[in-house]
């Protein structure tokens, strides 16, 4: 409550930003100042009692962006300040009045299309405000059933919308749940059945399978025993052997099983498309479904999930048999390519990474020194026990390097520093390109040396300028501030470029000055003379006040003498810049801050202004008397020429 | 605050304190903090202006309402509806309603409806339809039926009468009826007033003396024992503070009678000069000769208000007439004298094309108008603005006040019935609420 006692003088600062915020164009309250008024809000009750004051004057602003702005402080306040919530409520039909516009005796002003944007906008926020503040606040209750239902205003119904949706949700999941049940109630009746038509595949499959193999069981017995026992002893020799077995084993489709292979790839394929979806499609069935007697769902559950592991077993051995299908092997290709892709992109980023690298290292002799400094750096920053305790041992080492590094030209990198100071001999024609006698005979031990090498890898080095800046003109102008314009030696407004006070007074006059000094003092000796004259005439008067006429009639003077030198200097840089005589000092820079108010000033009002359409400059192109005159005369000229061409011996 | 009310409660044990003063002190101390009630909402069935409220005299419970949309409906502001007990704010549905479906319902907009004073078994509502209608509450039955010459305004019954039973209805006509229940039959026609009449009101001092404010700006007074009205109001008599002391009131009736007929010529014109022409021809010797004595005021054309009298109240101790007109004034005239008070309401602007109903506290310390939007509270006796109590959306039309709970009902054009309500102690509200009302700043 401290707080409070700072009184009238602290609200000023929340009003401030509060103007500050609604004083724009744009379509939102700045986050910077909202958060500002929040805080500034927040700790202090006598600031929020003046931001409620201030807010309601805005909305009474007439002024449809600034009230919709006022409005976006205003909720933003509302949904947090118990405080501002009691104060803003109060005067709540005030407030609607403002931002809804429902009284026809207040209407909204004048953007008329912000004036709609803030229209829907309260609406939205009382319906927000209702929801979530309604219970504790009558007004507000009073305010949103007073505009649905007796103005009939059209509400967002947001909340109304999302319990929609969540009712909606509730119904869809509650179908759902009574087709699993219906699901459920079937697969009940007709358990058995499925099962026994999977298992029935199966046997089928396990027989076909076996007949394959008893055939080719009878072949090659006799060979897999002896070999067992024989010199396959190491490990590796063991694997291939196993392979070459299995390779071994594994049956041919030959003449012979043909149908055989036909059976079981059709089953194969029955069991694939129809027996494994059906059942995994039962097990997630009864997975969700929720029944009332859970003994019968377990079990079964139990026995799908064997019924799928066998099938999956069936499949591999079907596989293993050589009876994959076409789709799977489309599979594995997609895979190969997959594959390769994400290969080539790690080369490419790895090789970017590089010359990120590359590029961010100035040469490759201070890399090091670099990091080590960078190092060092770091550690001065994260502790200074450490650093003290390591300075003593680095200060040697490094003094020598450091005064090297002082010493050393800071290179930009490029590619000769690849071979830097090496003595190397390069091979000319061995570039891994064999275009042998293609171009006539290629001597292969051709060799570039060393000081050639050298010679081609100079490092190329462009001219930097120094950068100096550029000092503005600073001359006075016209309609306050100084010119901003930067030149080198001469504004082509106000002449060569000359150091100038802050009002924008040269430093130093060199030559008009001296005259200016002549001319006064001539002047200097009239008016004496003529005080002499006037101290004669009457009587007197004060010395005091005449020295101060004097003073002033001489500053006047000077002014003028002034004024007419600048106008010279101005007239022989207008001479000297051809072709902008016209544009005077309106292309000038004037203080920014002055100009930015003006242009925040000129939106705002501009935004009540009635905005020029194309159509609107057309119209007034065309539909002046002007325009009139000369479209019928070239009209009635257009009819003479026709008339004079059709009729050409007619005059 | 509370240590101060359980001192007062040991007083009153000692004895120290009266127990009236120790009871009006609380009830004033409540009706000082009156605000907008958050706890208490009446769910209003109509669907047009509500006209007219009123709060049955016997139990202080039932609140009947009559809107624009020819409904009456009647609430109990005591028990909240039994479904709505569980929120944080109570609900107040209506125990019924009378609407358009009900086949004795008025056709065109009720402008009042009053209880019947003994108890709440009977009500009355008058409407644009020119019928009153007499209702049985229970059955909701039109028991018995009067069919006016015009739009009625306004009914009124006495609070005190234990020897008649009349309705006294102002009409579009300018003829004041009294309606007999008892008999079905108009037992009394009193003309006097220029055009309609707005408003009636029963005097509470007297169960015969009945007070009527008229379109033409008159505010009459009549004894229905005796034919004529007997005093007429007027604006430019007027007396400064409370009442004139003792000495001087023996010799208000005589000045007042040489006072009369200087006014009346003064103010003949007041009301538009048609009126003046007409008045004058009867005026001349030999009608005048012929009024019976009591008639002679019906002569008089002083005015109360410039423009229609819309709104009349007589205090509780019925010493004091509240009037307000379409003038956009507020006067507060001593009965006895009829003079006005001069004290200076701080009304800004009163409607002025519907009746008005205004509201008193029982010590008569304050006045509940309706100004346009707001409901403004207003000292008696200063004419100071005690509170402005802002709720509605659209104009209030009546506000009744319940002396029991200290409550004010305001009926509005937008359709709603508000309840103010003295402020709850902090103790009632704890732990009602499903949700606290705090701060809500992110950290």
């Amino acid at each position: 409550m401290g707080t409070e006692e700072g009184g009238h003088g602290k609200g000023t600062k929340v009003v401030s930003l509060i103007e500050k915020a609604t004083n724009s164009t744009a379509p939102e309250v700045d986050p910077r100042l909202l958060k500002a008024i929040k805080t500034v809000v927040r700790y202090s009750d006598s600031e929020l009692r003046v931001a409620t004051l201030t807010l309601m004057d805005l909305m009474k602003r007439d002024h449809s962006q600034v009230r919709y702005l006022a409005l976006l402080i205003i909720d933003e306040l509302f949904m947090r300040s118990k405080l501002f919530r009691t104060l803003v409520i109060e005067n709540m039909d005030q407030l609607l009045s403002l931002s809804v516009g429902f009284r026809r005796n207040v209407p909204l002003p004048a953007p008329p299309a912000i004036a709609s944007i803030l229209r829907s906008k309260a609406i939205e926020f009382l319906e927000k405000w209702n929801v979530t503040f309604g219970v504790h606040y009558r007004q507000l209750r009073l305010g949103y059933d007073y505009l649905k239902n007796t103005l009939r205003l059209q509400f967002p119904n947001i909340q109304a919308n999302v319990e929609r949706v969540q009712q909606e949700r509730r119904e869809r999941e509650r179908r759902s749940k009574e087709i699993l049940l219906s699901k459920y109630e079937s697969l009940k009746e007709n358990a058995s059945s499925i099962k026994g038509g999977i298992l029935s595949t199966m046997d089928e499959i396990d027989e076909c399978l076996d007949i394959l193999h008893a055939k080719q069981e009878s072949v090659s017995d006799d060979i897999l025993d002896d070999d067992e026992l024989g010199d396959f002893r190491s490990l590796e020799l063991q694997q291939l052997r196993l392979e070459a077995l299995k390779e071994g084993e594994k049956v041919y489709e030959n003449s012979d099983n043909t149908v055989v292979f036909d059976t079981l790839r059709e089953l194969y394929k029955l069991l694939m498309t129809k027996h494994l979806i059906s059942i995994q499609e039962w097990i997630s069935v009864l997975v969700r479904v929720e029944a009332s007697d859970n003994r019968f769902r377990d079990s079964t559950l139990k026995e799908f999930i064997d019924i799928r592991n066998r099938l999956k077993s069936v499949k591999s051995k079907c596989e293993e048999a050589g009876c994959s299908l076409l789709n799977s092997l489309k599979h594995d290709e997609e895979d190969f390519w997959e594959d390769d892709n994400v290969v080539s992109m790690e080369i490419s980023s790895g090789a970017a990474n590089n010359k990120n690298k590359h590029l961010d290292v100035a040469s490759t002799s201070h890399k090091m020194n670099s990091d080590s400094l960078g190092w060092q750096d770091k550690r001065s920053t994260s502790s200074d026990t450490d650093r003290l305790l390591h300075q003593g041992r680095e200060v040697e080492s490094n003094s020598q390097r450091s005064k090297l590094i002082a010493e050393a030209p800071v290179v930009r990198w490029s590619s000769y520093l690849d071979n830097w100071g090496s003595n190397r001999v390069f091979m000319a024609n061995q570039r891994g390109l064999e275009l042998d006698s293609h171009w006539g005979r290629v001597d292969a031990d051709a060799v570039i040396p060393a000081d050639k090498i050298a010679e081609l890898n100079v490092h190329a080095m462009p001219y930097e300028e120094k950068k100096i800046e550029i000092q503005p003109c600073l001359a006075p102008l016209r309609k306050g501030g100084l010119c901003q314009r930067r030149d080198m030696k001469v504004c082509p407004f106000h002449g060569p470029i000359i150091p100038r006070d802050d009002e924008g007074r040269p430093l130093n006059q060199s030559t008009s000055e001296d005259m200016n000094v002549h001319l006064g003092s001539d002047l200097v000796e009239q008016l004496a003379k003529q005080a002499v004259k006037n101290i004669r005439v009457r009587d007197q008067e004060g010395a005091k006040k005449r020295e101060i006429d004097k003073q002033s009639l001489k500053r006047a003077k000077l002014a003028k003498i002034r004024e007419h030198n600048e106008a010279v200097l101005r007239d022989a840089a207008l001479a000297s810049t051809s072709g902008s005589a016209m544009l005077g000092e309106d292309g000038d820079v004037t203080n920014e801050d002055k100009l930015s108010a003006k242009n925040k000033k000129q939106s705002l009002a501009s935004m009540l202004r009635k905005k020029v359409t194309s159509k609107d400059r057309i119209a007034q192109k065309l539909l002046s008397s002007h325009a009139r005159v000369t479209a019928d005369r070239q009209h009635v000229s257009g009819e003479d020429a026709k008339y004079r061409e059709a009729f050409p011996n007619q005059w | 605050m509370h240590t101060h009310v359980w001192k007062q409660i040991r007083d009153r044990e000692a004895g120290k304190v009266h127990t009236n003063h120790f009871a009006n002190r609380i009830k004033s101390n409540r009706i000082s903090q009156l605000q907008l009630s958050n706890h208490k909402d009446i769910v209003s069935p109509h669907k047009g202006a509500v006209n007219s409220l009123q709060i049955d005299s016997t139990e202080g419970r039932y609140l009947l309402s009559a809107a624009s949309d020819a409904s009456v409906a009647v609430y109990d502001v005591q028990r909240p509806s039994a479904s709505e007990s569980a929120a944080a704010f109570s609900k107040h549905k209506c125990l019924f309603v009378v609407d358009k479906q009900h086949q004795q319902a008025h056709k065109y907009a009720v402008s009042t409806a009053i209880w019947y004073p003994i108890d709440t078994g009977l009500f009355v509502t008058g409407s644009y339809d020119h019928h009153i209608n007499v209702w049985d509450t229970n059955t909701t039955q039109v028991v018995v039926n009067f069919k006016m010459p015009g739009k009625v305004y306004r009914t009124a019954m006495s609070n005190l009468s234990t020897s008649h039973m009349l309705i006294a209805a102002g009409t579009e006509d300018v003829q004041v009826r009294l309606c007999d229940i008892g008999s079905g039959a108009f037992a009394h026609t009193l003309s006097g007033h220029r055009d309609g009449v707005m408003t009636v009101e029963w005097s509470n001092s007297s169960e015969w003396i009945l007070v009527t404010g008229g379109c033409d700006g008159a505010i009459r007074f009549w004894d229905i024992r005796r034919a004529g009205c007997f005093q007429v109001l007027d604006q430019s008599r007027t007396q400064f503070g409370r009442r004139p002391p003792i000495l001087k009131r023996s010799m208000i009736p005589k000045d007042s009678s040489t006072k009369l007929s200087g006014t009346q010529k003064k103010h003949a014109n007041g009301s538009g000069s048609r009126q003046l022409s007409i008045g004058r021809v009867p005026s001349k010797g030999p009608t005048k000769q012929r009024l019976h004595p009591g008639m002679l005021s019906t002569q008089d054309r002083a005015t109360a208000h410039y423009g229609a009298v819309t709104g009349l109240k007589a205090t509780e101790e019925g010493m004091y007439l509240l009037s307000a007109g379409s003038d956009s004034r507020l006067r507060l005239w001593d009965v006895q004298s009829g003079c006005d008070t001069l004290v200076n309401f701080e009304t800004v602007r009163l409607q002025i094309n519907k009746p008005l109903q205004l509201a008193t506290t029982q010590d008569s310390t304050l006045v509940f108008v309706p100004c346009m939007r707001a409901v403004k509270a207003f000292d008696m006796w200063s004419g100071k603005t005690y509170t402005i109590l802002r709720g509605h959306y659209e104009c209030v039309n009546s506000c009744w006040f319940n002396e029991q709970d200290q409550e004010l009902y305001t009926g509005g054009n937008d359709r709603q019935i508000l309840v103010w309500s003295p402020a709850r102690s902090i103790a009632d509200e704890m732990g009602e609420g499903p949700t606290e009302d705090q701060d809500n700043w992110s950290s």
